[in-house]
């Protein structure tokens, strides 16, 4: 069974604006979800990445920069990531069909993780 | 495997429970003049925990692990608070976190709701404001849950909070202590009417709302550790509880169908909760004062000693009603009291109280009225006035169990 990871982004301003009620149920969609995984064996784990704050520190002409993340300029930021269980990325992409992500948002990026670098 | 119902029911129960934890333990960390900040506070914490829990999944503690995320991040926004309000004189967040998560006063839940019986509030805005305090119901749950426009909820819960801030001195620190003797018949009527409300919904899906019921029989549990239970009523309030909740689950069949007392596999009841109201109500015998609470655990207890539907004492149960009639007259109350005179072959006095039943403004609209006279045209061998009564109670509103039981009780009589 090889591992895959499944980056969530989403929208800045995607649950700003979301009242109190309707952000409890859509965190119980992907709880949900998360737990029907989770019994089936496909759920390895995963990370829910903070919403504030946010560095990019690159290498201009050999100095390094430190720049705070520009993310209000952005389409999409990465709202946390997971890790399932599948045999190939047509099963990981069948999981990912069922991911309330793709319900509440738009985008499920599917990575392999490379197996021969444990 | 948890189904993902039951997930959102646990959440949902979880949630609920903890918020009001936590609203309650923050009221008696901060005093009363901050309860808004505490339910700011408590929701914060909750969004937050909520928040990462997909990524983990559900700890095997919810609660445990609720009241920890839950604790930090009170703790953060009342550090943040502090300045903004000046809340703190005399509280260092630095020297006593724990206590924020362990509070000091016994019951903090328990404080709280006696502070919500200020006598200077409406008994059903008392209701209100326990219910979203120290219960954790949100202002929309609260207004479903009473079919209530939530704006127009939220006025009068902004009106009784104005109230509950005013409180002030040792009653506001320690009210258990103070106002425990003086209040506790309000405090009895709320959780009497918490019950209520839990055990027969008049709408939605479920037929029970068992969290309410046994949110009401926990706090009744909690009073009477506090209290010496020589309290008129008090007992024999609890004793309706347990003999209430000791029956539900045969009340609703495996697939959710309401089954009347008269169906019901009463292998399915409780009887160690039997056994404890019994207890209750030998307890409630040393009450000064008969309550309604003693004629009300009085029919229930008549339910519970009869091992089949036909060893009922339906004249003991009428009677009790007739008495209840007296003390706290009310269309249910008319109602079951008629149905308990037609089991008791007593169909003249039946006729007559549901004649004077019908007197009630609600009655039209209440489906029990309407059954009970489809129940008598039934006994009378009119079966066009039962087809017609039922009909009539088609037409009310009700939860989805409910109709549905009218609607095969119809297809039975037609």
């Amino acid at each position: 069974m090889a591992k895959f990871v499944l980056m969530l982004p989403h929208a800045p301003d995607r649950y700003t604006n979301l009242g109190e009620a309707d952000f409890m149920e859509l965190m119980k969609d992907y709880i949900g979800w998360v737990e029907d995984m989770t019994a089936k064996g496909k759920f390895e784990g995963g990370e829910k990445l903070m919403d504030e704050g946010g560095k990019i520190v690159t290498n201009s002409s050999g100095s390094i920069e430190v720049h705070d993340g520009p993310f209000a300029e952005v389409a999409e930021i990465l709202g946390g990531y997971m890790v399932i269980n599948a045999a190939d990325y047509d099963e990981a992409v069948e999981i990912a069909r069922s991911h309330p992500h793709m319900k509440h948002n738009e985008t499920i990026i599917i990575r392999q993780t490379d197996a021969s670098a444990d | 495997m948890r189904e993902a119902a039951d997930i959102h029911k646990l959440l949902d129960e979880t949630v609920r429970r903890e918020r009001g934890w936590l609203i309650s333990s923050l009221v008696s960390k901060f005093g009363l003049s901050k309860v808004d900040l505490a339910e700011d506070v408590a929701q914060d914490a909750i969004v937050k925990a909520l928040s990462t829990w997909p990524y983990k999944g559900v700890p095997d503690n919810p609660r445990a692990w609720l009241r920890r995320v839950a604790g930090n991040a009170a703790i953060d926004r009342v550090r943040r608070a502090a300045r903004e309000f000046g809340i703190d004189d005399d509280w260092d967040p630095a020297s006593d976190e724990e206590d924020v998560i362990t509070p000091s006063l016994r019951d903090p839940e328990l404080d709280l709701m006696v502070l919500c019986c200020d006598p200077a509030i409406a008994p059903q805005d008392q209701l209100f404001l326990a219910l979203k305090t120290v219960c954790g119901f949100t202002a929309a749950e609260t207004a479903a849950l009473f079919f209530m426009k939530e704006d127009a909820l939220a006025q009068r819960l902004a009106r009784a909070k104005r109230h509950l801030k005013a409180q002030s001195g040792e009653l506001a620190r320690f009210p258990t202590r103070f106002a425990l003797k003086d209040r506790l018949p309000r405090l009895l009527k709320v959780i009497y009417l918490m019950f209520a409300w839990g055990y027969l919904p008049r709408r939605g899906e479920s037929l029970v709302r068992a969290d309410l019921c046994r949110e009401a029989l926990r706090l009744s549990e909690g009073l009477l550790a506090q209290t010496d239970g020589n309290t008129a009523g008090h007992h024999a309030l609890h004793a309706l509880l347990l003999f209430q909740i000791a029956r539900l689950p045969a009340r609703v069949d495996a697939s959710g169908r309401l089954v009347t007392l008269e169906h019901q596999d009463r292998s399915l009841w409780d009887q160690t909760k039997i056994a404890d109201a019994f207890a209750q109500l030998e307890a409630a015998k040393t009450s000064e004062t008969l309550t309604r609470y003693h004629l009300e655990a009085g029919i229930a207890s008549a339910h519970a000693e009869a091992r089949r539907w036909d060893e009922t004492k339906w004249p003991v149960i009428a009677r009790l009603y007739e008495l209840l009639l007296d003390q706290a007259p009310s269309l249910a109350v008319a109602v079951n009291g008629a149905v308990g005179l037609m089991l008791a072959g007593d169909l003249d006095a039946a006729r007559a109280r549901l004649d004077s039943a019908s007197a009630y403004p609600h009655a039209e609209r209440f489906p029990g009225f309407h059954l009970a006279r489809a129940k008598l045209a039934r006994l009378d061998d009119d079966p066009d006035a039962a087809t017609a009564a039922l009909a009539a109670a088609k037409a009310c509103e009700t939860s989805a169990p409910m109709a549905e039981h009218i609607e095969r009780e119809l297809s039975l009589a037609v």
